[in-house]
C-alpha cells in the first residue's frame, strides 16, 4: 500500500511516494524548467524503473501547476500549498508553531496553533526574497546554488544589500561588488537582505514564535538558516524532507480522501510512455479573449485551462474539486 | 450627439445616473465593453506607468470607445462626502487621459463635488450645456438622474453558505470580474458567501470611524476601515478579504489600520495587478477557505481531523 504526492512548484517538481505509515521510500526531486509536463512524465520513468508494478492508492497534487499535475496522473486530491505544507508539518511534529517555507517564487508564513493552521501570508505579486532570485544571483556569480550557503558561512561581516526588490537589490549588488568587496561578503549580504525582507514583509504583524520549521528548497541553504536565527533570536528546525513537504502533505490529504470515497482516480505510471501536447489559443466566444490551453494525451484531450468562463474546462467531466478538509 | 461613458473606475456605482443624466438629454450613449484583455493591453499602453492597475484600466477604457463618440465623460471625482476626497489620481484623471491617448475627442472635465445636491447639480449644468441649450431639460435631466441613482442598489449579501467573508476593497476592483479574476464565483465554487460594504449603514461606518484617532482624509479608506471592521464584530462572517490594487497608495495606510484591529481575526489581502494568471489567486484563496473551515470546526468543537 504506498500513497503517493506530486508538487509541481515554478522551480523544482517533487514526487514523493510514501508507506502505510507515512514513512517517505522515494523522493525525486527534478527541476520543472518550465515544462511541468516533462517533468511529471520524467518523474514518472524514474518512478516505474524502480517501482513498476506496486499498488498506488492515493495520488494528490499540489503547487502552482497542481491542476496540471491532476489531469495527467488522475489525481484524487488537488490541495493548495499552504494546506498541504501544514499537514506535512503536523505529522512530523505535532508541536510546530510556525513555518517558514521559501519556495521558488512563493514565500509564505503559516502560523500555526493548537494543531490548524490559524493563519498564513505570502509574498504579493513580486517574486523578491524567493528561490528564483537566489538561483538567479548565484548564475551571476557564478556559483553553483547548493554551494551558495556554505559560501555566506565564510563571510565575516555582512555587506548591506537593498531587500524590497530584486531589481534594486541586483544593482546595489553589482555595485558593491564594483567597490571590491568579495563573494562571501555579498552573499552573506544577500541572505540578511532576503530575511529582513521576509520578516518585515511577509512576517509582519505575525507572531513567529518556536517551534519553527524551515523549509522548502531555500531551507537547503545554510546561509539562509544562519541569517534567520540569528534575526529570530532562536533554533530553527529544518525537517529531514524540507524540500518535499509540500508533496508529502499533499500525499496525506490524498490518503485521507480516498479512504472516505473509497477509489482512487490515479491513472498509472505508464504516464511517462504517453505523448502529451499542450496547445494554446485565443478563445475568440467573448470579448474576455481567454487564452486556453488545451491537453491531449495521445491525440485524446484530457483537459482545458485558462478560460475564466467555464466553457472549455468544463466540457470534460473533472471529479469534483471540492475536497474534504 | 454620442456621449461616450467610459466603463472604467466607479462607474460600476454610478452609471444610473451618468447613464440617465445623459440620455435624458437625447444623446446617444456609447459604452465600452467589460474590461477584457484588449482593455487591459491599451490601458497599460498608454497609461504613465506608475498608476494603479484601475487608472491604466480607465485609460484602455477611453481608448476603445474615443473614436465611436464626440464627447468623453472623464468623470474627475473630486469628492463624495464632505471635508474627505477620494483619491489624488481621480483629481489628474483627465490630464493623465487627454496627454496620453492621443487623438482624443472633446471631453467633459468639469470636476465633481459630490457632497450635495447643489453642488453636483453645478457639475450637471457645465457637462450638460455642451449637449443641451435648455436649462430647464438640463434640470430635468438632472433630477432623474438623481432619482435613478437614488433608486439603484448595488452590493452584494448571499444567502444559503455556511462560510462567508467580508469583501472588501475599491467597488471598480470588487465589481470588475476581470480583475478580481472572478473572485466572488470563485469563493461561491467553494462555498463561501460574499458581503459588501453596502451591507452595512453608514451610521455603523461613521461610528467605527470615529474611533480612530484622526478623520480619515479619503473616503476610500472611511468606507473599506469602516465596513471591514464593522463586519468583523457585527456580521455573522467568517474573514474578510480584501482586494487590493498593487501600488496603492490609500490601501497602504487603509489595511494597516484594519490590520490593527483584527488581530488574530482571518484577514486576507489579494493584490491584484496586470497579472492574468490565476494560480497565485488561486492558492490563496483555497488556503485562506480551507483555514476558514478548519476554524470552524475547531470552533464547533469536532475534530479538525474528521
Amino acid at each position: 500500500m504506498y500513497y503517493l504526492g506530486v508538487d509541481v512548484g515554478s522551480v523544482s517538481t517533487d514526487l514523493v511516494l510514501l508507506d502505510k505509515k507515512m514513512n517517505v521510500i522515494e523522493k525525486i526531486y527534478l527541476r520543472t524548467r518550465g515544462k511541468p509536463i516533462n517533468a511529471i512524465q520524467d518523474g514518472f520513468r524514474l518512478l516505474k524503473s524502480k517501482y513498476d508494478g506496486i499498488e498506488i492508492n492515493a495520488v494528490g497534487a499540489t503547487g502552482s501547476g497542481r491542476q496540471i499535475a491532476s489531469t495527467l496522473i488522475g489525481a484524487d486530491a488537488v490541495k493548495n500549498e499552504i494546506t498541504a505544507h501544514a499537514i506535512a508539518s503536523l505529522e512530523v511534529n505535532k508541536d510546530v508553531r510556525t513555518i517558514i517555507e521559501i519556495g521558488g517564487q512563493d514565500s509564505k508564513i503559516i502560523i500555526i496553533r493548537n494543531g490548524i493552521v490559524c493563519d498564513f501570508a505570502m509574498n504579493t505579486v513580486c517574486a523578491a526574497g524567493t528561490g528564483s532570485f537566489l538561483d538567479r544571483q548565484a548564475e551571476r556569480l557564478d556559483i553553483p546554488i547548493e554551494e551558495f550557503g556554505e559560501y555566506a558561512l565564510k563571510a565575516s561581516t555582512s555587506v548591506r544589500i537593498a531587500g524590497r526588490c530584486a531589481v534594486f537589490a541586483e544593482s546595489d549588488m553589482i555595485h558593491k561588488q564594483s567597490l571590491g568587496y568579495n563573494d562571501s561578503e555579498i552573499i552573506r549580504g544577500l541572505c540578511d537582505a532576503l530575511v529582513r525582507n521576509y520578516i518585515n514583509n511577509i512576517g509582519k504583524g505575525k507572531e513567529i514564535v518556536p517551534k519553527v520549521f524551515f523549509q522548502g528548497g531555500v531551507a537547503a541553504n545554510i546561509g539562509m538558516k544562519n541569517a534567520f536565527e540569528q534575526a529570530l533570536g532562536f533554533e530553527m528546525f529544518i525537517p529531514e524532507h524540507y524540500n518535499m513537504m509540500g508533496a508529502i502533505g499533499v500525499a496525506i490529504i490524498a490518503k485521507e480522501i480516498v479512504e472516505k470515497k473509497g477509489n482512487t482516480n490515479f491513472k498509472g505510471l505508464n504516464l511517462a510512455e504517453s505523448k502529451f501536447i499542450t496547445k494554446s489559443f485565443d478563445c475568440e466566444g467573448c470579448t474576455n479573449q481567454c487564452e486556453v490551453v488545451k491537453i491531449t494525451e495521445n491525440n485524446s484531450t484530457i483537459g482545458y485551462f485558462g478560460d475564466r468562463c467555464g466553457k472549455w474546462c468544463n466540457k470534460l467531466i473533472i471529479p469534483s474539486k471540492k475536497l474534504l478538509a | 450627439m454620442k456621449i461616450g461613458i467610459p466603463k472604467g473606475l466607479l462607474y460600476c456605482k454610478y452609471y444610473p445616473f451618468l447613464q440617465t443624466f445623459f440620455s435624458e438629454l437625447d444623446a446617444e450613449i456609447i459604452t465600452s465593453d467589460d474590461t477584457n484583455k484588449k482593455i487591459l493591453d491599451e490601458g497599460v499602453k498608454y497609461c504613465v506607468d506608475e498608476a494603479c492597475l484601475p487608472i491604466k484600466i480607465f485609460h484602455g477604457h477611453v481608448s476603445s470607445i474615443k473614436d465611436k463618440c464626440d464627447i468623453v465623460v472623464i468623470p474627475r471625482i473630486i469628492q463624495l462626502r464632505k471635508r474627505e476626497y477620494i483619491c489624488p489620481k481621480f483629481c489628474g484623471l483627465p490630464e493623465m487621459v487627454l496627454n496620453n491617448i492621443p487623438n482624443m475627442p472633446d471631453a467633459i472635465i468639469e470636476p465633481i463635488y459630490a457632497t450635495n445636491k447643489i453642488k453636483l447639480f453645478n457639475w450637471a449644468t457645465v457637462a450638460g450645456k455642451t449637449i443641451s441649450k435648455d436649462k430647464f431639460k438640463i434640470k430635468k435631466a438632472f433630477n432623474n438622474a438623481m432619482n435613478a441613482q437614488h433608486n439603484h442598489k448595488t452590493g452584494i449579501k448571499d444567502e444559503s453558505y455556511e462560510l462567508n467573508v467580508a469583501l472588501s476593497g475599491h467597488p471598480y476592483n470588487i465589481y470588475d470580474n476581470y480583475v478580481n479574476m472572478n473572485v466572488i464565483r470563485k469563493l461561491n465554487k467553494l462555498g463561501v458567501g460574499v458581503v459588501t460594504e453596502e451591507y452595512v449603514e453608514d451610521k455603523m461606518i461613521e461610528n467605527e470611524v470615529k474611533s480612530l484617532y484622526k478623520k480619515p482624509f479619503w473616503t476610500f479608506t472611511r468606507n473599506n476601515y469602516g465596513f471591514t471592521v464593522n463586519a468583523m464584530k457585527r456580521l455573522n462572517i467568517n474573514g474578510i478579504i480584501y482586494i487590493s490594487s498593487f501600488n496603492c497608495g490609500i490601501d497602504s495606510v487603509t489595511i494597516e489600520l484594519i490590520k490593527d484591529k483584527t488581530k488574530d481575526y482571518p484577514f486576507l489581502i489579494l493584490k491584484v495587478d496586470e497579472h492574468t494568471g490565476e494560480a497565485g489567486l488561486d492558492t490563496r484563496i483555497e488556503a485562506f477557505v480551507d483555514m476558514l473551515e478548519r476554524r470552524s470546526l475547531v470552533e464547533n468543537n469536532i475534530s479538525s481531523h474528521g
